[in-house]
């Protein structure tokens, strides 16, 4: 409880999303650098926003900390979020990864593409893929990917309005979801075990489940099954791979301002791109960093510039045409 | 002894609870009044009737699943005698140790495809490589985990009431010239059937409440449409309003269930009775009838035990910090929770014995029909009203949502019924006499309560504190929303791990809930011994 008029502690509030072990470890790091304590609440986006409107002015909530930038752009609308004033912060980190009014800033980038198994997919039919492709008859049954209930993926189908449009999206979806060769179910990780295991031919995930895959986290099995794996970056052709972030904001009756913009600071300071690299498997937002050996031996690719803050601006009809398509 | 009020502290004490305990669902029946918006539009069009169809199919899915199980056993049990009976008897009520999402983690990553049920099929060559057996995260799947995880309640409500047949009831109907078939009819039935139908009641509202379970297994039901409407589409309003029609669903249910309950007529406790011939059975009759009750424990304790110490024992660093804090947090709240509403039920049910006014009664009913309204609507009622008291009476800034407060009331009223049923059936046990008798020796009403039913309630009190505690640790979706800040417990590690598919690091977390959930089931099987232990 944070009772008014105590003696106050160094701390920031942390309202975060991810559900990284490797993220503890970032906490410790920050409060060795710095002395501020910090405090953890998890829980999905929504629960999170949901604690906040009831909170109110009252609430203690710092910084909100999160993936996908959905869920950003989500409580930027709610009006949680107030402007970053770091200069620092807007020189590191590009306008496109930035929200509207720097409510929001990327920390960290993932890609969703393709893992495909080269035993039954031909060199043809990956060559050039583009996510419009998928909905061709001849993925028919061969594709997996996780329930529309998924963040993730609304963030994909609303980049997908963005850039054609609600009607086209729409008729994309249903004929994809056709191709489906079962009723979506598991995480990525899942998508990725059912193509190593046969069970389809392509799933669509995010790059750092490789990662975490193939470095052996996972155990045994799950090392065997990605290193079966190949990715295919989609839209290398016209707009680029579909890219979303991890990223962060000051809450709007933050307390701690000062050491919410630190702790900002910090994720994007070199030692703590690092770390994410390393431990998530994410693309850092600094570019002269490399990402892990393990995601860059797949390769560089171009990644789509479409503005991360449409993402929550069109998720709702996202979510609600996912609904209509069939995509459970 | 004169009343200085027209009404006693008991009352007032008795009214205010029933009041605090019906505002988070009035809150949530308050979105009913607020417009129904673009959102709910889309769900009433697109995916609604989903909902309603998959609810449905699951209820009477496992309905239907839950008596075979449940009553087969409880007769067989009951009435013969064949080999390893004796274990059965309490055997049969250990599935009742593990909630059903925990259930639904482990066979999903059974019969995964290269899970162990899999791999034993393709060891034994009984199938060729490729070979899977069809994926368990369907409806059909959902009904089979609830189905065996759930039946011991229709079990134990009806080993009680054929325990209740009385000798001489059948004695008597032989007599009268009744043939067997026809005494089960005219005599068994009449008697079972309540609480068979109150039994599949329970289980109905219990599957219906579920969020972990379903939501693992991608089903769209009305909970997973409840959060996913919360989380996907940011609006609360219009969840809080799928969520009014979920309980007017649970209402039906739950009245139905309290009807049947009310038909139910046992004989006086404790009346002795001439002991209940089992027939034995022989030969290939007791191995089938061996078989039929082992098959449930099998797959609804046995194996997920199994395996998740196999999981755990598999990985290093299961006892860590985390778990350790975890667990604490668990107990603590779990011990606090049980003391609170074992603490309400004795004060309620001593103002409606010593009151025995209708509104007394009623205060109790209505209030323990709390355990059907599921924890994920609590939460989201509850969060609400600490946000209005924040307002009203603390405008300094003191945060009560942070704190565990809003937590415990979430758990007293899932769990008031429980605790309530337990010190109900205690009290029943303790004679009016004993009241009438104190009173004209001078005792008032404090004395009443703490001098005298007290201590003769022991049994109750201490039945009730281990049932709440272990649901308590059970609990899911309420804990989820409502926990504060760097507190964990052992069920949400459980869920997010699992969400996350790392079942091997769930497992130990998930063995501790099902050791703690066994402690009722020591107490529940002594019940289910009780009667019988008289004549032996």
């Amino acid at each position: 409880m944070v009772i008014s008029g105590c003696a106050p502690v160094n701390e920031v509030n942390i309202y975060t999303s991810r559900h990284y072990d490797a993220d503890d470890i970032l906490y410790a790091e920050f409060t060795k650098k710095t002395g501020i304590k910090v405090n953890i609440i998890s829980g999905s986006g929504g629960a999170l926003m949901e604690r906040l409107k009831s909170e109110g002015s009252n609430s203690p909530g710092d910084v909100f900390f999160t993936v996908d930038a959905g869920n950003l752009a989500n409580f930027q609308k709610g009006g949680y979020l107030q402007s970053i004033k770091s200069q620092t912060i807007k020189n590191l980190v590009p306008k496109e990864l930035r929200g509207e009014n720097d409510e929001w800033v990327a920390v960290a980038k993932r890609a969703r593409v393709i893992f495909y198994n080269p035993e039954s997919v031909s060199e043809e039919e990956i060559k050039n893929i583009s996510y419009e492709d998928l909905a061709n008859s001849n993925w028919k049954n061969r594709v997996v990917i996780r329930s529309s209930s998924n963040m993730y993926n609304q963030s994909l189908v609303a980049s997908l309005i963005a850039n054609l449009g609600e009607a086209n999206t729409e008729i994309w979806a249903k004929d994809f979801v056709s191709n489906f060769a079962r009723t979506p179910q598991g995480n990525d990780r899942s998508q990725l075990m059912a193509v190593a295991n046969g069970l389809a031919d392509i799933a669509i995930a995010n790059t750092y489940y490789i990662g975490i895959m193939l470095s052996g986290k996972g155990g045994e099995e799950q090392k065997v099954a990605a290193s079966k794996l190949k990715i295919a970056f989609p839209n290398q052709e016209n707009r680029g791979a579909h890219v979303n972030i991890s990223g962060g904001g000051i809450l709007k009756h933050s307390p701690n301002r000062d050491n919410a913009e630190k702790f900002l600071e910090f994720l994007l300071s070199e030692e703590a791109q690092k770390h994410i690299v390393n431990n998530t498997f994410e693309y850092p937002v600094l570019e002269y960093i490399d990402p892990h050996p393990l995601i860059a031996e797949f390769g560089t690719f171009k990644m789509d510039k479409t503005s991360v803050s449409d993402f929550g601006k069109y998720n709702p009809s996202a979510v609600k045409l996912m609904d209509r398509a069939g995509w459970k | 002894m004169k009343k200085l009020f027209k009404l006693s502290f008991w009352e007032i004490f008795a009214a205010s609870i029933t009041a605090l305990f019906a505002i988070p669902i009035l809150l949530i029946l308050l979105s009913l009044f607020s417009g129904f918006n673009d959102n709910f539009a889309h769900i009433y069009d697109v995916v609604l009737y989903e909902y309603s169809l998959n609810s449905f199919y699951l209820v009477i899915g496992v309905s239907i699943l839950v008596i075979f199980i449940g009553v087969i056993t409880a007769w067989l049990v009951t009435n013969y005698d064949f080999i390893g009976k004796k274990i059965f008897v309490w055997a049969l009520i250990l599935p009742l140790a593990i909630p059903p999402y925990i259930l639904a983690y482990v066979f999903t990553e059974i019969f995964d495809y290269s899970g162990t049920a899999n791999n034993l099929l393709r060891s034994l060559n009984l199938v060729s490589e490729d070979y899977a057996l069809p994926n368990i995260r369907t409806l059909t799947g959902a009904i089979i985990v609830f189905s065996f995880t759930l039946y011991p309640y229709v079990y134990l409500i009806t080993r009680v009431a054929l325990m209740s047949i009385l000798k001489p009831m059948l004695d008597s109907a032989r007599v009268l010239g009744l043939s067997k078939l026809q005494t089960f009819f005219k005599v068994t039935l009449p008697i079972i059937r309540p609480a068979i139908l109150a039994g599949t009641a329970l289980v109905a509202m219990e599957t219906l409440s579920d969020f972990g379970a379903v939501q693992h297994f991608a089903l769209p039901t009305f909970t997973t449409g409840i959060f996913r409407t919360w989380l996907g589409m940011y609006d609360l309003t219009t969840a809080m309003q799928l969520a009014s029609i979920l309980l007017f669903v649970i209402c039906i249910v739950l009245y139905f269930e309290r009807y049947q309950r009310s038909k139910q007529r046992y004989s006086a406790a404790g009346v002795k009775s001439e002991k209940l011939i089992s027939t034995k059975l022989k030969g290939i009759y007791s191995y089938l009838a061996a078989l039929f009750c082992f098959l449930p424990i099998f797959f609804g304790f046995v194996v997920p035990v199994i395996e998740l110490i196999t999981w755990a024992t598999a990985i290093d660093n299961t006892f860590n910090n985390d778990f350790i804090s975890s667990s604490f947090n668990t107990l603590f709240l779990a011990f606090l929770a049980a003391l609170i509403t074992s603490g309400i039920a004795l004060i309620l049910n001593f103002n409606a014995r010593i009151h025995a006014k209708r509104s007394s009664e009623e205060m109790n009913n209505f209030i323990s029909m709390g355990y059907a309204v599921p924890g994920l609507i609590l939460a989201i009622g509850i969060t609400q009203l600490l946000t209005y008291i924040d307002y009203i009476l603390f405008n300094t800034g003191l945060i009560i949502t942070g704190s565990l407060i809003g937590l415990i009331f979430a758990y007293v009223i899932k769990s008031y019924a429980l605790s309530n049923n337990v010190i109900q059936s205690n009290y029943k046990q303790v004679s009016t006499d004993i009241d009438d008798s104190a009173r004209t020796l001078g005792s008032n009403k404090r004395k009443l309560l703490f001098d005298i039913h007290l201590p003769l309630l022991k049994t109750g009190l201490l039945t009730s504190f281990l049932l709440v505690v272990s649901e308590v640790v059970k609990e899911l979706p309420a804990t989820l929303i409502l926990r504060p800040f760097n507190f964990d417990t052992l069920a949400v590690n459980v869920y997010l791990l699992a969400s996350e598919e790392r079942m091997y690091e769930a497992a130990f977390p998930a063995l501790f809930i099902i050791l703690i959930g066994l402690i009722p089931i020591y107490f529940l099987s002594k019940m289910i011994d009780h009667s019988r232990t008289i004549d032996e």
